[in-house]
C-alpha cells in the first residue's frame, strides 16, 4: 500500500503549479471579472498550443495504443487524477476551456469508425492553432435522465436529419465539431440513442446561445438548436454495425468508472484553493488563536484528505480495471460536499470582505457548487450506490 | 504510485481476525458484555493467533508487524465487539507509552510479565488537557482519581501527559461501575492513594508519538465498530417490509444507508493513511489525530442511524445496534476525547505555512 504521491508525477505537478500561476488563475479571475468565457483568440490558448496542449490522446494510426504513451500506462488514472486536482486548484473553469476535443474525444476514440478517426481527430494530433471538439448530450428537458432525450434523428437517403435543442455543452460554439447524442425513437429508451459528429456550419445547426453561469466562466457553456439540421450519414459515430452491434449488449454497463473519481479530485482542488486561501486570511487577520476557527479549519482538511482519498482509491480500481461503481459513486458524493464546505467556510472567516464580491474564495464559493451537478448529481450517485448496496429496483 | 493493495501478509492478518471475530466475539457479544469478561476459548485462540505482540519486536516473542496490520486486526475485532478486544489485549494502547518513551527495556520488565499472565490488563490513561482524569504526583507516589476506565482489574496504570509517561503496578484500588459501553472489558473508576511510581519517562516528543499511536488505536476500534453498525443495519433494511416493499428500497433510506458506507469508507482511508505514515517512521501526530476526530464522528453519525433504520427493534437490546451507539460514543471519550485530538490537529494546521499538503507528498 503506497497513499502518497510520487516523486515522479510530483516533478509533473511542478510545471503545472507554474502554468497555474503565470496564466490559469488569472485568466480564471479576468473571465470572472468580465463576466464572459476566455475568447478563442486569447494569447493564453496560442500558448497552450505551442506547449504541446489541446491534443487527441487518439495515436493517429490505427490498433497502436492510445495516448498518454509516456513511460508506462499503468496508473494512468491516477497520474491524471494528481494532475487534474492541481489545475482545478488553479482554476476549474479554464481548465474545461482548454483547446482540444475534450468530451468528444472518448467516444470518437471508442466508436468511431478508422475514417472517422482521421477525420475528426486528425486535425488534433498536431494541432496547427487552438481547435475544439465538442459534446451535447443533455436538453432542457433532460438532464440526469439520460436516457429521456428528445432530439430526434430521421434517416433521409444519404443523410440524417436532426430536430431538437441542446444545452449546456463545454466549447459548442467554438468548435469545429459536436458529438450529438440523438434517438431515433424516444420509446427505445438507450437503445434509440445515435451519436453523430455534427460539423461546424451544417445547415440547421445553431441559435448559439452562450449560457451566463453563477461560476466557471471561464469556459462557455452553450445552447443550441438543430433545426432539420442534415448530417451526412458518414457522420453516424461507428456506422449503423456500432449500433447493431452494441443492441446485443443492452444493459450490459461498463463495471467501472473513471470519469467519476476525476470529478471528485477536481472539487477536492477547489476546496484546497479555498482552504490555503482561508487559512492565508485567518493568519493575516490573527483569527487563528480562536479554537472556533481553527476546528473548522482542521475539519475542512481532514474532510479533504478524505475526500480525495477516496478518489485515488475508485481510480485505482479504474486503473486496474476491477469493479468500482460504488466507490467511484461514493468519491463523487463525497468530495463537492466537502469542498463547498471548505469554500463557505472560507467566506465565513472573510466575513464582509467576503461580501464585496472581488476576493477569490468567493469566486471558489461559486465554482465549486457544479461540481455537485456535473458528472452525475449527488442524487443519482446515491441512486447508484443503492442499487449495488441494497439493489435498489430502477423505477 | 498510489496503491490500495494489501500486501499478501497484511491480507492474511486481517483474514484471520475477522474469522477470529466472526468466531469468537460477534456471536457471543451479549454473554461477553454480561459476563463482563471473554470467554476461556476466545482467550485461548487469540492467545494461540498471538495478536497481544503483534507489533512487539520480534525477539520479544512479537510478530514485528506495524501499524497498519494493527489496525486491521482492530477493525475486525472492533466490528465483532470492541470491548472484548480489549478485554483481550493485555497491553492495549499502554504498550505506546513503553515502547515510545521506556523502550523495550521497560517493555520487556514491565509489559512482559502482563503477556504471560491470562486476563492481565495494561491501561493507559490520558492525564493532560482535555481528560476528565486527576492524578497528581507527589514525589514517587502518585494521588488522585479517574472516573472511568474500561477495565476491572488494572495490572499496570500507564498515565500519559504532554511531558512524558509514568507507570504505576500496585495500589490502583479500582471501583466497579456499571459502565456506559465496553462492558466485557469491565469498567472501573480508580483511586490512587500514594501509589508507588514503578516507571517514569519524561520525552515531550515520545509523549506525542505514544499518544498518537494510542489514538490511532482507538480510531481502528471505532472503524470497526461504525462498519459492523452500518453493516447490520444496510441487511436488516433489506429485509424488513413497510408499505409493500423492503424499506431499504425507500429513497430516503436508501439515501442514508448509501452515505453510512461513505461515512465508514471515510473514516477507513483515514485510519490507513495514519497507519501508513506510521509504518515509513514518519511520526504521523496529527493524521493520527485526525483519523481518530474522522473515526468518532462517523461513529456519531453512523451508531444512531443504524439504531433509527431498525426502529423500535434497534432501541431494544434484542439486536446489537444499541451497543454499537453507546460504544461509539464510549470509545471516543478515551484519551482526552475528540475536542483534544482536535485542539492537536488544529493547531498543527494553524502553524502550516503556504500550501496544505493532504497526503505525504515527494515520495520515490
Amino acid at each position: 500500500m503506497r497513499l502518497g504521491i510520487d516523486a515522479a508525477t510530483l516533478e509533473r505537478l511542478e510545471g503545472v503549479r507554474a502554468l497555474g500561476e503565470t496564466w490559469i488563475r488569472p485568466v480564471g479571475l479576468e473571465a470572472d471579472r468580465l463576466g464572459r468565457p476566455t475568447p478563442p483568440e486569447h494569447a493564453f490558448f496560442e500558448q497552450l498550443v505551442k506547449s504541446g496542449q489541446g491534443r487527441t490522446r487518439w495515436s493517429g494510426e490505427e490498433g497502436a495504443p492510445d495516448k498518454p504513451r509516456p513511460a508506462s500506462r499503468v496508473g494512468a488514472t491516477r497520474r491524471l487524477l494528481v494532475i487534474s486536482e492541481e489545475m482545478s486548484y488553479w482554476d476549474r473553469g479554464v481548465t474545461v476551456s482548454f483547446p482540444g476535443p475534450g468530451l468528444g474525444d472518448p467516444p470518437v476514440t471508442s466508436m468511431g469508425t478508422p475514417e472517422q478517426k482521421r477525420r475528426f481527430l486528425g486535425p488534433f494530433l498536431e494541432p496547427d492553432r487552438p481547435r475544439w471538439g465538442s459534446f451535447a448530450m443533455t436538453e432542457p428537458g433532460a438532464g440526469s435522465d439520460v436516457a429521456a432525450i428528445k432530439t430526434l434523428a430521421r434517416r433521409d437517403g444519404d443523410h440524417w436529419i436532426l430536430n431538437g435543442a441542446k444545452s449546456f455543452a463545454a466549447n459548442a460554439s467554438r468548435a469545429d465539431w459536436i458529438v450529438v447524442w440523438a434517438t431515433v425513437d424516444p420509446s427505445l429508451g438507450r437503445g434509440g440513442h445515435r451519436a453523430f459528429v455534427v460539423e461546424r456550419g451544417t445547415p440547421g445547426l445553431g441559435d448559439f446561445v452562450v449560457e451566463r453561469k453563477m461560476g466557471l466562466k471561464a469556459y462557455e457553456s452553450t445552447s443550441f438548436s438543430l433545426r432539420d439540421c442534415r448530417v451526412p450519414a458518414e457522420n453516424l459515430l461507428g456506422g449503423e454495425e456500432h449500433y447493431a452491434r452494441r443492441a446485443g449488449f443492452k444493459g450490459a454497463m461498463k463495471a467501472f468508472n473513471a470519469t467519476r473519481p476525476l470529478v471528485g479530485v477536481m472539487a477536492v482542488g477547489i476546496g484546497r484553493a479555498a482552504l490555503d486561501e482561508a487559512l492565508g486570511f485567518a493568519r493575516e487577520q490573527d483569527l487563528l488563536g480562536d479554537p472556533r476557527v481553527r476546528d473548522r479549519l482542521e475539519r475542512v482538511r481532514r474532510r479533504l484528505r478524505g475526500a480525495r482519498l477516496l478518489c485515488w482509491r475508485a481510480a485505482w480500481l479504474a486503473d486496474h480495471g476491477r469493479p468500482n461503481m460504488v466507490e467511484a459513486s461514493m468519491a463523487k458524493a463525497v468530495a463537492p460536499a466537502v469542498a463547498l464546505e471548505a469554500a463557505s467556510l472560507g467566506m465565513e472567516l472573510l466575513g464582509e470582505v467576503g461580501g464585496r464580491g472581488d476576493h477569490l474564495i468567493e469566486k471558489l464559493f461559486r465554482d465549486v457548487k457544479a461540481m455537485d451537478i456535473v458528472e452525475g448529481t449527488g442524487q443519482i450517485l446515491r441512486i447508484v450506490m443503492a442499487r449495488h448496496l441494497v439493489q435498489l429496483p430502477r423505477e | 504510485m498510489i496503491d490500495f493493495e494489501l500486501e499478501a501478509d497484511l491480507e492474511l492478518v486481517q483474514q484471520t481476525a475477522q474469522e477470529f471475530a466472526g468466531h469468537h466475539l460477534r456471536p457471543e457479544l451479549r454473554s461477553h458484555e454480561a459476563a463482563r469478561s471473554v470467554a476461556e476459548a476466545a482467550r485461548a485462540a487469540f492467545d494461540e493467533i498471538g495478536f497481544a505482540g503483534l507489533e512487539l519486536p520480534e525477539a520479544q516473542g512479537g510478530s514485528g508487524l506495524g501499524a497498519l496490520a494493527r489496525c486491521l486486526v482492530l477493525e475486525e475485532l472492533g466490528a465483532g465487539d470492541p470491548g472484548a478486544a480489549l478485554a483481550l489485549d493485555p497491553l492495549g494502547p499502554a504498550l505506546y507509552p513503553l515502547l515510545e518513551l521506556g523502550g523495550e527495556n521497560a517493555l520487556a520488565e514491565l509489559g512482559g510479565p502482563l503477556l504471560r499472565q491470562p486476563g492481565a490488563r495494561a491501561v493507559l490513561v490520558w492525564n493532560g488537557p482535555g481528560g476528565r482524569s486527576h492524578l497528581e504526583r507527589r514525589g514517587d507516589r502518585v494521588h488522585g482519581r479517574v472516573p472511568w476506565v474500561p477495565a476491572d482489574r488494572v495490572d499496570l496504570l500507564v498515565v500519559l501527559d504532554e511531558a512524558g509517561a509514568f507507570a504505576v503496578a500496585e495500589g490502583v484500588a479500582c471501583e466497579e461501575l456499571r459502565g456506559a459501553g465496553l462492558r466485557a472489558a469491565g469498567a472501573s473508576a480508580l483511586t490512587l492513594d500514594a501509589a508507588r511510581v514503578c516507571g517514569e519517562w519524561r520525552d515531550p516528543a515520545g509523549a506525542r508519538r505514544a499518544l498518537a499511536r494510542a489514538r490511532l488505536y482507538v480510531a481502528a476500534l471505532l472503524l470497526g465498530l461504525t462498519r459492523e453498525s452500518a453493516e447490520y443495519s444496510r441487511r436488516y433494511a433489506l429485509e424488513r417490509v413497510a408499505f409493500g416493499k423492503p424499506i431499504a428500497h425507500h429513497q430516503a433510506l436508501a439515501f442514508l444507508i448509501a452515505d453510512m458506507a461513505s461515512a465508514v469508507d471515510c473514516a477507513r482511508v483515514l485510519v490507513w493513511d495514519a497507519a501508513w505514515r506510521l509504518d515509513l517512521g514518519e511520526e504521523a501526530t496529527e493524521p493520527c489525530a485526525s483519523a481518530f476526530i474522522e473515526a468518532a464522528e462517523q461513529a456519531m453519525f453512523v451508531t444512531p442511524n443504524g439504531v433509527q433504520i431498525l426502529g423500535g427493534h434497534g432501541f431494544m437490546q434484542d439486536y446489537p445496534v444499541e451497543k454499537f451507539m453507546r460504544e461509539g460514543r464510549a470509545l471516543s471519550l478515551l484519551l482526552g476525547g475528540v475536542d483534544c485530538a482536535r485542539e492537536l490537529a488544529g493547531q498543527e494546521l494553524a502553524a502550516t505555512r503556504g500550501r496544505v499538503a493532504l497526503n505525504l507528498e515527494g515520495l520515490a
